[in-house]
């Protein structure tokens, strides 16, 4: 396609900063907080083994925030073709990296925040069982930060094709 | 002279073998075997039934619309938890049943 003054030659790559984006701060956070409450379930499994598998949701929700900065990750990628089939505007390269962005970044945050609280979380209930729904609640809410990253990526998603 | 034991028969602390006879050693996993097919399971739901829903729904159930099919999968790893949360709540209570039976 030609180029012109909205669709450069470095759009594509503006696009494609934003699906690496996502993908690599949502698993470093994904990573962080598997590792961080990996640290203390591993605490809790010597004195408490039978705790383990309640303690195992913070590795769970790490795993969800991977999937959000996975499904925006392939969303980008499947609108992205070679040059010769699509003229792909800067605007639309700019989207994409406020797409990548979002997710990847909110991802880190909701990483880092299920890392803390699980470690903190597991170990503490190892001492008192009642601390349970609160731990989960709170890690709840530590993820629907990734969450929300991923609804306005989406929202983004979509208009970018407009 | 005549209350000495007669020593030969009898064996000495070096020839004794403190272990008696070989036990076997105990290596079935401690973890009990339905817990591991369940964290198996786990596993794989939430490997596959994300971006597996996503690539089976985006052509066919919302035709093209990768927003939804996006929004979908995501629904479907909060499933995936909320599910993991009830078993693991199950699991503590029949855990205390038993306790309880067992006194």
């Amino acid at each position: 396609m030609d180029e012109s003054e909205l669709a450069p030659k470095f759009a594509p790559f503006i696009g494609m900063a934003g699906i690496a984006s996502a993908m690599i701060f949502g698993c470093i956070g994904a990573a962080y907080g598997t590792a961080k409450s990996g640290i203390g379930i591993a605490g809790v499994g010597t004195f408490r083994p039978d705790l383990i598998m309640k303690c195992l949701i913070p590795v769970i929700m790490s795993g969800i925030l991977a999937v959000y900065s996975l499904v925006i990750s392939v969303l980008i990628a499947e609108d992205l073709q070679p040059p010769s089939a699509q003229s792909y505007s800067l605007f639309t390269g700019f989207m994409h990296l406020a797409c990548g962005l979002s997710v990847g970044l909110t991802g880190l945050a909701a990483g880092y925040c299920i890392g803390i609280v699980g470690d903190g979380g597991v170990r503490a209930y190892m001492e008192q069982s009642r601390i349970f729904v609160g731990m989960v609640l709170i890690l709840i809410f530590g993820e629907v930060l990734g969450l929300y990253g991923l609804i306005v990526a989406l929202i983004l998603n979509t208009k970018s094709k407009g | 002279m005549a209350t000495r034991r007669i020593a030969n028969s009898e064996r000495t602390v070096l020839e004794k073998d403190d272990n008696g006879p070989e036990e076997k050693s105990d290596i079935a996993p401690a973890v009990p075997k339905d817990v591991i097919y369940k964290l198996l399971g786990f596993t794989l739901a939430m490997v596959v039934l994300p971006i597996g829903s996503y690539f089976a729904t985006v052509n066919t159930v919302f035709n093209g619309n990768a927003s939804y099919a996006g929004g979908l999968a995501a629904v479907l790893a909060n499933v995936v938890l909320i599910w993991y949360i009830i078993v693991a709540m199950n699991e503590d209570q029949s855990d205390r049943m038993e306790t309880k039976k067992d006194k």
